[in-house]
């Protein structure tokens, strides 16, 4: 993929959140999205017809987070309302809502088989949540964070969190271990590369950080943009062959994976880029902004 | 007639024919009987001998009825084997009884006829027809190799008889003759005397023809059994029949033909040797029924009797034995030509019975001579480069040839060459074929000036095929294999060695690196790069010297050559010098590459230097400043990333919902996470039992209570050097009061303030509501704020209560770092708090909105603190950070985790165990007293003083209120009110952690 095939064209601007948008986030198949924002819905879209679809309303405060099972029948959502919320996506309705994190709930994740929703926790904790149960109580809490957990990443073995604490956590379930990388910077989001071999960090520094899963090396830094006090999102392209991110200059950018180099930047929202989100298949990519709107961008 | 038809009448009882008839037959002859008698007719049912029934009715079956009761087959009374014979009588065998019975009438049959049953069947005779019979009608079936019926005579079913089978379980292989241990001295005798006579028997082959014969040479096509086993081994019997009897005599009459091999030496013999009368009859004989015959003797078994020896090819001619000898000893003077005979016989050893070795095969094998190879021929493979003049390239070159005067033609010439050069030969032939009738282009076809345009087509050649090698060699440095002789003796030679005088180094050394400039010379196009390299690419602009050494260093990892072993250039420099400003070369090298391969060549060095973190800024300036950032990014780069490890247990229902099988299964849960040394220092030196009781939660809130006694006795220790006299009486306190300190540390708060405890549970509540809705509030307030701003916090705002995980690890560094000279502890901890304060700054923005209540706390509280940082004395300043460390720690809630605080804290350790009291005091200070760090001076024996008096309440016992003593910890209603905000927002948390 060259430069040139980059999503830079804007091709549909999806209005409705009032607010800022704080979550932006592709389905499994990559026909729609989920969004979610301060005024405390969550919005699913056509992104590449430009249609709102359908609003789930229950947050009680902004909702931060929103993610899709894989088989898209299921979504779940967090926010600032210490709740996680398991909804049906066709019904719109609740089907569940998780209550026990003592803090506003960052970042949330369907696992493989969507039985189990991780949210992590302004209250420093990751905590799992049964979908196959009817118990509202955590399958397990995961405390070791020392800081606000800001971001979790699900493969099928392992929970990774980042954390303000400036760690990037593993834990294997397989062998029961912890691994802790630490970066020395708080950690606003992680987000895996296709291949699973690694993890990019979005620090608190301004700085990308791309991780070697298995060694806890630290492969790259892609520096540019300016990230310093929100929480933006940070993704691999779906060949793993850029890196992209928002800043909180409205700007977007693409970084070279291996030299680092900015390949590409644009003005893409008048405010901060909260998030960001990769096509699964196809050059296409979307962004929310604090400005309120959902740009879909393609070749 | 109904009467009659009811009416059976029975004579005799019936037959049982079978004694054992079960139970139900009988039953169900007698139902039938009975039922006959008894039942009209519409309700007799049909059944039969079985007692089954049959007819079912239209309804329920009465095909199967039919089936059972009346044909033996579905084909109904069809017989099974029946064709008509009418068109194809030659096909029809004659037909037997057989082909018209059913299977079960065949099977009544069985015992009836008379047959060897292939178990007996000794011969194998019949069951050898059998398996023949079955391979040919087999055979019939399948198309064969070999047509004809020919196979089934070579290839015969191999069976195996009772007596072979009993011969091998006897412990019999094939192969060996039965009777070989019997060899007694008479056999032997008898063996040599056969011997002798065979010996004999073969003298002379030249005479025993006879008119008779039609092969001349008998003892050639026939080999010799008898000798031949001999030499071969005396064990072999043949595995199987080969043929069997033939003639027309009855078994074992014949006394002469029992082996026609015997039988042809014998009457060869008897021909040469003996009178006409005898041998006349025996060869008749011969030629009569021998060759009818066939080579090998009667099929027969192996007779018990035999005592034949394993000379005799045919084993199983047993009978004959006795005749056989009857005729040796008739045969007995016969002549000696072993030697031959033994020769023949080896020569046919591997032959065939039969067969005969071809005088000339058809077959020969094709034999071809390996191609004589030049004298002159060197092994080496010249592997054809991208265009063929590379091979001409290696010719000799044509001689100089001044060139022609027309300087148009020149100029052609030369034009042609060069084009023909990069183009290859099919320009030459093309350009060539098209200019034929131009005179100009004579020279292409041996015109004039042919020699010139071939020497400059060579030239042109050396110049391309340079080229590509020059290209290969910027990418593989080491490409200096490829140059030829020649053109390294051209640079050698013709070269001046200007540059030697700048080197420096050695004079053995100068040569190499001489060689290695001259080498990169040769690179012309490489050279003049560099020689011209624009202003943007000389980062060492101010450093003329170290420009220099960049350009080497460039010129060796791009342009190939030997390395030069000791640094040329930088020969004053030190070791550690060198290294890093070979790192600075790469990095610049890297950015100059960078901005030449790139897309264009905007990318100028500063903007592509920025990825380089640590070592490209130097390189800018060679000024001292930058380095500073370096190192520190340096110990960034060092510290981090880094990877630590933990046990860390999932529960059994996550690894089932994840699918994955629990790697803990079976095992008890673990022990809390040891989250420091220090844990598992106190925990397995000082066994209390106190510690036994506690619950696991407990245990763990233990844990962070020690920490954080720890942490102030971090704090405390910089405060030592004012109070020695303090530590000096604590000594005494045995390590046990730790825990006491620790676990009773709360009751002893606890009854102190027993009677405050109620208003203050309640103030506690009011507090929770109103943290809310200021947060709220300030939520809010920050959030309109944000959108307004883009959330821009004020970047100064001090902030030294949210120290984050890193600050508090730094200064805990640095803290440690000091602590062997504890004289700089103050230093150290205003040091350590200054440098937190920036990195708190990125905690503060560090989730926008979402965190903004606590940065509201921070700005209601900057005030107080801030003054109380800085104006307050040297002493009361360290007090002061202590205090606000304090306030840190219990802010941050336990999990503040000292997991990276564990390097070496073993002094610590020992120093927290000798002074428990005090920092248990402190502690309470902080908690209790009203707070203002100039009280503090007294804290020592106020606290004691209370101590005591806690010690003896605690006696009276009020554990009942333990949960509530726990807040007591954290709070105290009179505490300063600048820390209420942030402690307020803690407080629910922890609330809830220890629930």
């Amino acid at each position: 993929m060259s430069v040139e095939d980059l999503p830079r064209k804007e091709s549909t601007v999806l209005k409705g959140h009032d607010g800022a948008v704080l979550g932006v986030r592709f389905n499994t198949d990559g026909n729609y999205i989920l969004s979610c924002g301060k005024d405390r819905t969550i919005r699913l879209w056509n992104p590449h017809r430009g249609i709102h679809i359908k609003t789930y309303k229950s947050h009680g405060r902004e909702v931060r987070d929103v993610h899709f099972t894989p088989d898209n029948s299921k979504l779940c959502s967090c926010g600032g309302d210490r709740q996680v919320f398991y909804w049906d996506v066709a019904t719109g309705r609740v089907i569940r809502k998780f209550r026990g994190h003592d803090g506003e709930v960052n970042a949330v994740k369907f696992n493989e088989y969507s039985s189990v929703v991780v949210s992590a926790g302004y209250d420093q904790s990751l905590r799992a949540w049964d979908c196959r149960s009817h118990s509202t109580e955590p399958i397990q809490i995961i405390d070791t964070f020392a800081d606000s957990v800001m971001s979790v990443c699900l493969t099928k073995t392992e929970i990774i969190g980042g954390s303000v604490d400036g760690t990037v956590r593993t834990f294997d379930i397989r062998i029961g271990r912890e691994t802790s990388d630490s970066l020395g910077q708080p950690v606003n989001c992680i987000s895996m590369s296709n291949d699973g071999n690694c993890i990019l960090a979005g620090c608190l520094d301004s700085t990308l950080r791309l991780l070697d899963r298995s060694t806890g090396e630290l492969l790259q830094e892609y520096k540019g943009h300016t990230n310093k006090s929100y929480k933006l999102d940070c993704c691999l392209t779906n060949n793993d062959a850029y890196v992209t991110g928002g800043s909180e200059d409205g700007y977007i950018y693409f970084w070279d994976l291996v030299d680092a180099s900015v390949v590409s930047r644009f003005r893409a929202h008048t405010s901060v880029v909260t998030s960001i989100s990769y096509h699964p298949k196809e050059n296409c990519m979307v962004t929310a902004s604090v400005d309120g709107t959902i740009k879909v961008w393609k070749t | 007639m109904d009467s009659d038809e009811d009416d059976f009448v029975f004579y005799g009882t019936p037959i049982q024919r079978e004694e054992d008839l079960t139970s139900r037959k009988k039953k169900a002859i007698a139902e039938s009987s009975a039922q006959l008698r008894t039942l009209p007719a519409w309700k007799q049912e049909v059944r039969d001998e079985e007692g089954r029934r049959r007819f079912h009715g239209a309804f329920t079956g009465g095909y199967s009825a039919g089936y059972y009761n009346t044909v033996g087959s579905k084909e109904g009374w069809a017989p099974q084997s029946f064709t008509s014979s009418r068109k194809n009588r030659a096909e029809v065998r004659q037909q037997d009884i057989l082909n018209f019975l059913d299977d079960d009438e065949k099977a009544e049959l069985e015992g009836r006829f008379l047959g060897m049953s292939s178990q007996f069947d000794t011969f194998g005779s019949t069951a050898a027809e059998v398996a023949r019979k079955e391979a040919e009608k087999e055979q019939k079936q399948r198309p064969s190799i070999i047509p004809g019926p020919v196979p089934d005579e070579i290839v015969l079913p191999a069976t195996e008889s009772v007596g072979v089978k009993l011969l091998l379980k006897m412990g019999w292989t094939r192969g060996r003759s039965i009777k070989d241990s019997h060899a007694d001295a008479l056999y032997d005798a008898r063996r040599q005397g056969r011997r002798a006579l065979l010996a004999f028997s073969s003298d002379d082959p030249k005479v025993k023809i006879s008119g008779s014969e039609p092969i001349k040479d008998d003892s050639e096509i026939f080999p010799e059994p008898s000798v031949n086993d001999d030499i071969q081994s005396a064990k072999s019997t043949p595995v199987y029949v080969l043929n069997p009897k033939q003639d027309l005599y009855g078994l074992g009459f014949d006394p002469y033909k029992y082996a026609p091999e015997f039988r042809e030496k014998k009457r060869s013999r008897i021909s040469s040797k003996m009178g006409s009368g005898y041998s006349k009859n025996f060869s008749s004989r011969d030629s009569l029924f021998g060759l009818k015959s066939g080579k090998s003797a009667p099929g027969f078994g192996i007779g018990a009797l035999e005592e034949l020896d394993v000379e005799d090819e045919d084993v199983y001619a047993t009978g004959f034995e006795f005749e056989d000898t009857y005729v040796q000893e008739v045969e007995e003077p016969a002549k000696l030509s072993l030697e031959f005979q033994k020769k023949k016989d080896q020569k046919d050893q591997g032959n065939l019975p039969g067969f005969r070795v071809a005088s000339n095969s058809d077959y020969q094998m094709e034999r071809f001579e390996a191609p004589l190879i030049p004298k002159d021929f060197v092994p080496h493979h010249a592997f054809s480069g991208p265009l063929e003049i590379n091979h001409k390239n290696h010719g000799i070159p044509p001689p100089d040839v001044p060139a022609p005067e027309d300087s148009n033609l020149k100029i052609l010439i030369e034009g042609v060459a060069n084009l023909v050069a990069r183009c290859g030969k099919l320009y030459e032939d093309l350009s060539r074929e098209k200019n034929q009738s131009n005179p100009l282009f004579n020279f292409l076809s041996g015109g004039t000036g042919h020699e010139y345009y071939a020497r400059k087509l060579w030239e042109a050649q050396q110049k391309c095929i340079d080229q590509p090698k020059q290209q290969l060699d910027e990418k593989v440095p080491p490409g200096v294999k490829r140059l030829t002789a020649e053109s390294r003796g051209q640079i050698l030679g013709e070269r001046p060695l200007e540059r030697s005088s700048q080197d420096p180094s050695s004079s053995d050394a100068s040569t190499d690196v001489q060689l290695q400039f001259h080498l990169t010379d040769t690179f012309i196009k490489s050279a003049a790069s560099f020689s011209e390299i624009p202003d943007s690419e000389r980062p060492f602009k101010n450093d003329p010297a170290k420009q220099e050494r960049f350009e080497q260093f460039l010129k060796e990892k791009y342009k190939g050559g030997l390395r030069s072993t000791s640094s040329s250039l930088a020969g004053d420099m030190s070791e550690a010098a060198r290294a890093r400003e070979r790192l600075d070369f790469e990095a610049a090298a890297e950015a100059i590459e960078k901005g030449k391969h790139g897309k264009g060549n905007k990318l100028l060095i500063p903007s592509s230097m920025d990825f380089i973190p640590g070592g490209v800024m130097q390189f800018t300036s060679g000024a001292a400043e930058p380095k500073k950032d370096l190192q520190t990014e340096d110990l960034m780069g060092k510290m981090y990333p880094k990877r630590e490890e933990f046990q860390w247990r999932p529960s059994s229902l996550l690894c089932k919902r994840f699918d994955l099988i629990d790697p803990y299964m079976g095992k008890p849960p673990p022990a809390p996470r040891i989250r420091s040394k220090i844990d598992t220092l106190i925990f397995t030196s000082d066994s209390v039992k106190s510690n036994k009781v506690e619950k696991p939660i407990a245990a763990k809130q233990d844990i962070s209570h020690v920490q954080e006694t720890v942490n102030q006795d971090i704090s405390k220790s910089i405060a030592e050097n004012e109070a020695e006299v303090d530590v000096e009486v604590e000594n005494i306190e045995r390590p046990v009061d730790l825990y006491k300190a620790i676990f009773s540390d709360d009751s002893d708060d606890e009854r102190e303030e027993l009677n405050v405890k109620k208003t203050e549970n309640q103030e506690k509540k009011a507090e929770v509501a109103n943290t809310a809705l200021s947060r709220l509030i300030a939520g809010d307030f920050l959030e309109s704020l944000g959108k307004e701003l883009g959330l821009e916090v004020p970047p100064d705002m001090p902030y030294p209560t949210q120290i984050s995980r890193n600050a508090v690890l730094q200064k805990e560094i640095i803290n440690e770092n000091a602590r062997p000279g504890n004289l700089m502890g103050e230093n150290n901890s205003e040091i350590s708090q200054n440098h937190g304060l920036p990195n708190d700054q990125d905690i503060a923005h560090e989730s926008g909105p979402s965190k903004v209540d606590t940065i509201y706390g921070n700005m209601l509280e900057s005030g107080s603190t801030k003054t109380k940082g800085t104006n307050i004395s040297n002493s009361k300043l360290s007090r002061s950070n202590r205090e606000n460390g304090d306030d840190d720690r219990k802010l941050k809630s336990p999990v503040t985790s000292h997991r990276d605080y564990s390097s070496s804290l073993s002094s610590e350790e020992e120093r927290k165990r000798k002074r428990p009291r005090h920092h248990r005091h402190r502690r309470r200070d902080a908690g209790s007293d009203s707070s203002s760090g100039d009280e503090r001076d007294h804290h020592s024996s106020r606290s004691k003083g209370r101590k005591k008096g806690s010690s003896e309440e605690k006696s009276r016992g009020s554990r009942k209120h333990s949960k509530h003593h726990k807040h007591r910890r954290h709070e105290s209603p009179s505490r300063s009110s600048h820390h209420s905000m942030e402690k307020d927002d803690t407080h629910p948390r922890k609330e809830k952690k220890r629930r």
